[in-house]
């Protein structure tokens, strides 16, 4: 008889294909677009015509007697509804008044779309207007117009934080530097557009379809509103069509669906056009950011201060929160010893603003390396060094109390330096500032500190795994982390092959229904892979002791002195077979114990949630990067070209390559975006490019040439050492073009975007 | 909802002809506009929908001096043709720069053409080729230079029981050179903020039969006349260089909108006067 | 109700005839009509190539398209590229390159890549990246998906 040995086959840090990418790419997923119930009705909402205004009077009457309507609700028509949102300021249907033209005042249920869209335009609202309230920087003004009763001096929300003693800092400071940074407002435009499916059953339990990146936080809620146990409510997530923190907050769309499903008893499918979800969804937070830098001559920076006005829009949703990330990259991107942040959020007639991959750091990290370049340049330094010079090193904690166990920022610097040739080409490219012609080359740089290991905004930040084995040694892995096309569930199936030995085809993540998958915070804050993953390992390492204790005593070996691999139990030294997994597991269901291998594990980071004071650590590990961009300015047009990214991210390990590269890729591409084409346009209160057309997404043509590296510091608390990075790529890239755009042609721009005619004309007032 | 009361997919050109002059029509063709239009309400469908596309009237070709398009040729068709890329360079490059693969794919000339918008692609280009219009009635066939066809956004001097059948262009004359430019930060998919598209005689001293046109400059696509006066018959050096581009931003009227406001538009007049105008005298 | 229109055509290789409102566009046709769901709504306006079809073996927006003009022409989704083995080695590079994240913009990516790859088998990168020029993607910033159509086009050679 043959001795069979086998290998030990690790897939982690391959080029992993997406489990779901065949189904994708064949056109077969059914998205929540594509799902239809037998019976199910089509609502649509009828939003404001007007910006802020008095509501008078509201006639549905025509509305209702068009054939084919089944309801037609108004807030009067649902007493039970309840405001949400971040601060509860928001309700879902507006009885009294409008506070911005997104407002939903009444919705329908009817047979089809289009007789829903023929019955909003019977429907009659009359209203008195208000004044109006659209530039934030006047909603603390004496007699500005009052958005909510409950907040009369129009500030939705605010946030202190400071350590050490600024006048300390500005003492010690050689160089004081201060200036103005305005950003503006970007939105989501995920491809799939914004739908929801709410079916009551008999008994009053509700089954709902939708997009939500936070399913068990929603149960809650909803479960409030409707007065029900939230046990009674069962989430079910279709692929989504693209999420980016745009499905983190309940919106009136989701409630409105569910109170028109209990009306009718019927099935009711709520799905947006472009339009709509332009108008209605929510945005990246609008900043006005003030930035004040001190530094010696040495290059030591000495303090920071950071004021922002944050415009809220009418309601409070996550947009108004990200200051605790804007906060920890003034604090504690590089050493600095003396640091104040205040933020104000004000409200406005405005579109509201939601989370936005990224969540106030692209704000932010604009604003502060913009800083960074500038007070290398008054002292001489070069950029790189001088970063080099306040940048953390590994097991530093700051004075906010971020503990940096592994922080690979260092490296990320010289390395995109090196690649890019960023410090000759810098020189070089200033040197040519004057020269003739049309087109000038810049080289800039930006660095970011983000949270890599969730985030704890809740008591909680875990998540739970349920993981079972069958007579065939199929895997199935259920968790609460959601797939929202990042590739969580190829990622998930991974870790767990690398502890069982599996192939990736032995594996079926279940991610998808709260009935079946055990609770989540919700997919935000690249928190996935890190709590998910480590959530999926704990499941697996509990199955495979209790597998190798079982084959430990057929084998007559120690369990330490056996392995998982290819399917099969072997001995761990040489990888001869002893078994095949499935026999092993076959011999333990039919054995007089008669045992199924199913485990569960629920992992909760060892973060802490922050003090009042806003200190702590609350994420487990943080990502580190560094981009460089290279860039070409038209003098004659303003029209940027982008021409490379070098970009180094300190991503802990990486464990798919293919995912990974493609996270970044695309962060970096939306990056772009932010600076230099998106420009969502509100003019007194209204969007006036509620369409592709207009609000200009980057195209397949003008994307740059991108040379990525991953710097590897193996971080002790990720899963086999990962540290997440969804958010990363998209941060730097508005701060480097800035300073790109600087070298090319000596104009410091510190508004975005960076759209053709504002270059131009930034240019021309510097007399270029 | 719509008052369409009858649907007409004519194949024969008489046939077509009749429908117009028996009714209100709206006439349908790649579809590219009047699908987005009619659903967002920006155009009402008359009673008759005209479906035109199965129309003989697409095909290129030259014949006694000049180059006939027909109408429903698509923009694809255009970027196909040796024969417009040879002797029509600067159709050509417009219809590259136009919309996307797929829109290129169903939109048709003359779609483009009657739509009439101030940004229109293919509309310039055809102003420096002194294009004419052919348009077809039971009454008889007319032509009409393309420079006097369009009366303001998306209006042109179409009667209602006309149809656009073909575009004739004068085959340009040997020396002749012309560029387009359309100002955007994407290859296409982008509607010009402006375009500028200049042609020339271009022989030893100077350049001769100038020809400037200007898209979404003014209400109406238009030609530079100012400009082609400083141009004519002169030498092109820098004070020439510099007079054209001040006759094109002196007497565009563009507007403020949401793609750019009026000042950087006649700045970008401007700068791309020098530009197409430096580029046809040096090709 | 709209006047409708009855229409035969070739569908995914099939005869097909349906009656359609001849407002309708041929993305609702084959959403609502046919139930065939690859075919995706992004902008209604022709702007992000999601519902991109073939017609006639050429790439266009079904959005934009009426209904009743696919009377008599032959009408290719998702649906037909993906039955058709010509196409399983670009769906493979699609898959393999990493092309496909949440997955809303690939038919379209898929189907414009066929007519891409069809109408010039050995297209640069320079010209796959303008002949996906109508198609938008959120997630992926597009370089796996010209990496996917490139690789499929040197099989292709």
């Amino acid at each position: 008889m043959t001795v069979q040995t086998v290998a030990k086959d690790s897939l982690i840090g391959k080029r992993i294909a997406k489990l779901d990418a065949p189904e994708k790419a064949a056109g077969k997923t059914r998205y929540i677009h594509d799902i239809n119930l037998p019976g199910q009705l089509h609502a649509k909402i009828l939003h404001s015509a007007r910006v802020h205004a008095k509501i008078k009077r509201i006639d549905t009457a025509k509305a209702k007697a068009l054939p084919g309507v089944h309801a037609v609700i108004t807030a009067a028509d649902v007493p039970e509804q309840r405001p949400i949102g971040v601060k509860k300021d928001h309700m879902p249907l507006k009885g009294d008044k409008v506070r911005s033209l997104r407002d939903e005042i009444a919705a329908v249920a009817a047979e089809t779309e289009e007789i829903a869209e023929e019955a909003l335009k019977l429907i009659e609202v009359e209203y008195e207007d208000l004044p109006l309230l659209t530039d934030p920087t006047k909603s603390r003004e004496p007699g500005a117009p009052v958005i909510h009763d409950s907040a009369p001096d129009n500030v939705a929300m605010v946030f202190d934080y400071a350590n050490g003693d600024i006048a300390k800092g500005e003492a010690e400071s050689d160089l004081i530097f201060e200036d103005e940074f305005s950003l503006h407002y970007v939105t989501h435009a995920c491809m799939g557009v914004s739908g929801v499916i709410a079916e009551f059953d008999a008994k009053g339990n509700l089954l709902l379809y939708s997009n939500t990146q936070v399913p068990f936080l929603h149960k809650r809620e909803f479960a409030d509103m409707l007065g029900i146990d939230p046990g009674r409510i069962r989430i079910i997530q279709p692929p989504i069509g693209g999420g980016f923190g745009s499905k983190l907050d309940i919106y009136p769309f989701e409630p409105i669906t569910l109170f028109l499903a209990k009306r009718t008893g019927r099935p009711v499918k709520m799905v947006f056009s472009r339009e709509e979800e332009f108008a209605v969804s929510p945005t990246r937070q609008p900043v006005l950011l003030k930035l004040r830098s001190g530094v010696k001559k040495d290059g030591t920076l000495t303090f920071r201060e950071c004021t922002t006005v944050h415009d809220n829009g009418a309601y409070t949703s996550w947009g108004a929160t990200t200051p605790f990330v804007m906060m920890q990259t003034v604090s504690s991107l590089y050493r600095v010893p003396h640091c104040k942040y205040h933020t104000v959020a004000v409200y406005t007639n405005n579109p509201y603003a939601g989370s936005f991959r990224g969540y106030g750091n692209l704000q932010a990290t604009f604003a502060l390396e913009q800083h960074m370049d500038k007070m290398a340049d008054a002292l001489g330094i070069d950029p790189l060094q001088f970063r080099l010079k306040n940048a953390q090193d590994p097991g530093e904690v700051t004075p906010q109390g971020m503990h940096f166990k592994t922080c690979g920022l260092k490296e990320c610097l010289t390395t995109a330096a090196e690649r890019s040739g960023y410090v000759e080409k810098r020189k070089a490219y200033a040197a040519q500032r004057n020269a003739p012609g049309s087109i000038k080359r810049g080289v800039g740089m930006a660095s970011m500190l983000h949270v890599g290991g969730g985030a704890k905004i809740y008591p909680s930040d875990g998540c739970g795994t349920i993981l079972k084995l069958d007579d065939f040694a199929h895997v199935t892995l259920m968790t609460g982390a959601s797939e929202i096309g990042q590739g969580s569930e190829t990622v998930l199936a991974q870790l767990v092959c690398e502890e069982l030995g599996v192939p990736l085809e032995s594996v079926t993540v279940v991610n998808n229904d709260t009935d079946i998958t055990p609770w989540d915070v919700g997919v935000h804050a690249s928190r996935t892979t890190f709590i998910a993953g480590n959530s999926a390992i704990g499941a697996a390492r509990k199955a495979r002791d209790k597998i190798l204790a079982a084959a430990a005593k057929v084998s007559n070996l120690k369990a330490e002195d056996l392995d998982l691999r290819q399917g099969q139990i072997v001995r761990a030294a040489d990888g001869q077979v002893i078994m095949s997994l499935s026999k092993m597991l076959r011999s333990l269901h039919f054995s007089d114990k008669a045992e199924l291998v199913m485990t569960t594990h629920y992992y909760e980071p060892p973060s802490v949630h922050q003090d009042k004071e806003f200190k702590g650590d609350v994420s487990a590990a943080y990502a580190w990067a560094t981009q460089v961009v290279e860039i070409a300015v038209d003098t004659d047009t303003g029209i940027i070209t982008l021409e490379k990214v070098t970009a180094a991210h300190d991503v802990g390990r990486v464990l798919n390559q293919l995912g990974i590269e493609g996270q970044i890729e695309g962060g970096i591409v939306m990056g772009q975006g932010y600076a230099m084409t998106e420009d969502y346009r509100v003019v007194d209160g209204r969007v006036v490019n509620p369409n592709f057309r207009d609000y200009k997404l980057v195209t397949a043509p003008e994307i740059p040439e991108m040379d990525i590296t991953f710097i590897e510091t193996m971080d002790g608390e990720g899963p086999q050492g990962a540290k997440g990075v969804g958010e990363a790529p998209a941060i730097c890239m508005a701060a480097a073009m800035a300073n790109a755009i600087e070298n090319a042609t000596g104009v410091r721009m510190t508004k975005l975007p960076f759209t053709p005619e504002n270059v131009y004309r930034a240019l021309k007032e510097a007399g270029k | 909802m719509t008052a369409i009361d009858k649907y007409l997919a004519p194949t024969s050109l008489a046939e077509a002809l009749d429908a117009l002059a028996a009714g209100d029509c709206t006439i349908l063709a790649g579809g590219t506009d009047l699908m987005p239009q009619s659903q967002a309400g920006r155009v009402k469908f008359r009673p008759m929908l005209l479906n035109i596309r199965r129309l003989p009237l697409s095909g290129i070709v030259e014949s006694g001096g000049a180059i006939r398009i027909g109408a429903l040729t698509t923009i694809t068709d255009l970027l196909d043709s040796p024969l417009v890329k040879a002797k029509l360079g600067v159709l050509w490059e417009a219809a590259d720069h136009f919309a996307s693969g797929q829109i290129r794919n169903a939109g048709t000339l003359g779609g483009n053409i009657c739509n009439a918008s101030p940004a229109g692609d293919t509309l310039v280009p055809l102003m420096v080729l002194n294009a004419e219009v052919e348009l077809t009635s039971k009454r008889g066939s007319r032509r009409l230079p393309i420079a006097e066809f369009f009366t303001g956004p998306g209006r042109t001097k179409r009667e209602p029981d006309e149809l656009l059948t073909a575009v004739v262009i004068p085959t340009p004359p040997a020396g002749f050179r012309a560029r387009f430019a359309k100002f955007g930060t994407r290859p296409a998919l982008d509607i010009s903020a402006v375009s500028v598209g200049i042609g020339a005689v271009v022989d030893g001293g100077g350049l001769r039969d100038v020809r400037v046109a200007f898209g979404a400059a003014g209400p109406t696509p238009m030609r530079g006349r100012m400009t082609e006066e400083v141009v004519e018959g002169r030498k092109l050096d820098d004070a020439t260089l510099a007079a054209a581009a001040k006759a094109a931003h002196d007497e565009v009227t563009p507007i403020d909108d949401v793609r750019a406001t009026a000042w950087y538009r006649r700045e970008m007049i401007h700068n791309l006067t020098r530009k197409v105008l430096a580029d046809v005298a040096r090709a | 109700m709209s006047l409708a229109r009855e229409i035969t055509f070739t569908l995914n290789g099939v005869s097909r005839t349906a009656t359609v409102p001849v407002t309708m566009s041929t993305l609702e046709m084959l959403r609502d009509v046919l139930n065939l769901s690859g075919t995706k709504y992004g902008c209604g306006e022709g702007e992000c190539g999601a519902c991109t079809i073939l017609i006639d073996g050429k790439s266009l927006n079904s959005c934009l398209m009426f209904a009743v003009d696919c009377d008599g022409r032959t009408v290719t989704t998702i649906e037909g590229v993906a039955a058709d083995a010509k196409s399983q080695p670009l769906r493979d590079a699609f898959v393999k390159e990493g092309a496909v994240q949440c997955g809303f913009c690939t038919p379209g990516m898929v189907v414009q890549a066929t007519h891409v790859l069809a109408k010039n088998p050995k297209a640069s990168r320079d010209e796959i990246q303008r002949g996906l020029e109508g198609n938008l993607c959120r997630c992926t910033g597009y370089k796996k998906i010209i990496d996917a159509v490139e690789s499929a086009a040197k099989e292709c050679v």
